[in-house]
Formats: C-alpha cells, sequence, structure tokens
C-alpha cells in the first residue's frame, strides 16, 4: 500500500468549480443630453434622452412619452434652472433681422 | 458537507468512507477540510509505516474509501484515534462535516 500525498485540501471545494448566475447586463440605452446648450436645432429635434423627468421641457420643448424632450420649433436650445433644484430644457426662435 | 461512514463486523472497524467537500471556506482556506485530510492522511500514512497490508485505500472523485484487511492491535488505535478525532471535529463544525 502506497503513502498517501499529504493533501491538505483534499476534500475541499475544488477550484474553478464553482460557478455564478450573475454576469448578464443589458446595453447601454445612451440617455443624455443630445444638443449642447446654444445649439441650433429645427423642429422635431431629440434634446434629452430620460428616464423620468431629470429635465423638464421649457418654451417650445415637447415631452414624449419614453420622458424624451424634443423642439416644438426651430430655434436655439436653453438649458434652464427652475427654482432651487430643477433644470428645463428650452427653445428659442431665431428671430430674422 | 463532509460525511465520514464507519462500517463495523462485530464491534470491528471493517471499512470507513469519507465523501465531499467541507465548503467551510474556498479552496486553499478551508480549515476544516484541511483539519479532515490531515487527520486522515496521518493515519493512514502511520499505518502503513508500521504494517503495510493492514489497510487498503481507493481515492476517488471527492472521496476516500479506507478498507481494512487484517486485525492488528496497534494500527486498530490508530483507526479509533481517527474516527475520535473527526468526531471531535464535527462537534466543532456540525454544519461541515458528519460523522454516521
Amino acid at each position: 500500500m502506497k503513502r498517501l500525498v499529504l493533501n491538505i485540501q483534499y476534500f475541499a471545494h475544488h477550484k474553478g468549480q464553482g460557478s455564478t448566475s450573475n454576469g448578464r447586463d443589458s446595453a447601454g440605452r445612451r440617455l443624455g443630453a443630445k444638443v449642447g446648450d446654444g445649439q441650433f436645432v429645427t423642429a422635431g429635434s431629440i434634446i434629452y434622452r430620460q428616464r423620468g423627468t431629470r429635465i423638464f421641457p421649457g418654451n417650445n420643448v415637447g415631452r414624449g412619452n419614453d420622458d424624451t424632450l424634443y423642439a416644438k420649433v426651430a430655434g436655439i436650445v436653453k438649458f434652464e434652472r427652475v427654482g432651487r433644484d430643477k433644470k428645463q430644457a428650452s427653445v428659442y426662435a431665431v428671430v430674422e433681422e | 458537507m463532509i460525511k465520514v461512514t464507519v462500517e463495523k463486523e462485530k464491534n470491528r472497524v471493517k471499512k470507513i468512507t469519507i465523501a465531499g467537500h467541507a465548503n467551510y471556506e474556498e479552496y486553499g482556506k478551508d480549515i476544516v477540510c484541511s483539519s479532515v485530510s490531515s487527520i486522515v492522511i496521518t493515519t493512514v500514512n502511520g499505518i502503513i509505516e508500521i504494517c503495510p497490508d493492514y489497510l487498503v485505500v481507493q481515492e476517488g472523485k471527492d472521496q476516500m474509501v479506507i478498507q481494512i484487511q487484517k486485525e492488528d492491535e496497534i494500527c486498530e488505535k490508530l483507526i479509533h484515534n481517527m474516527i475520535s478525532l473527526l468526531e471531535e471535529l464535527s462537534i466543532n463544525y456540525p454544519k461541515n462535516m458528519i460523522v454516521k
């Protein structure tokens, strides 16, 4: 009978056998501003993609059913502060001289 | 959980089966497993030194089976000592090992 090798982890759960049920994630939704402050947009352009109203619709800006903000008219985009802690996006039509 | 099964005939130990994982900690840090491994391997190697054909060890996946082949007073004492140490260990770590 041959001597046994002293493997003090003989009855341990062997490395690498474990598995995890995690490791999945959905693709990023590319949220956030699509237009900068002071930038010209055409009517219907998307200004801000969001979940919920991080930024509220201001003048000449509409809100889609997924809370996306879009321009109702062509003009310059302005991000404004409203009250203490709220923000809104507005579009101001460009006045032809 | 490590399960230690002791089979006797006419009040003599004939076969000991040690199977399973302690699962006390991850590989390399499992103190319960290392205690069981050390107790068993030390006893088996000690017996092989004294009386080489007293027992036969079969190593399988995640288990070890010790078959007693003959009678020898000293070796029997070593086996009983091993079993009592494993029982003591199972009292301290009931979730990780059991002796039946």
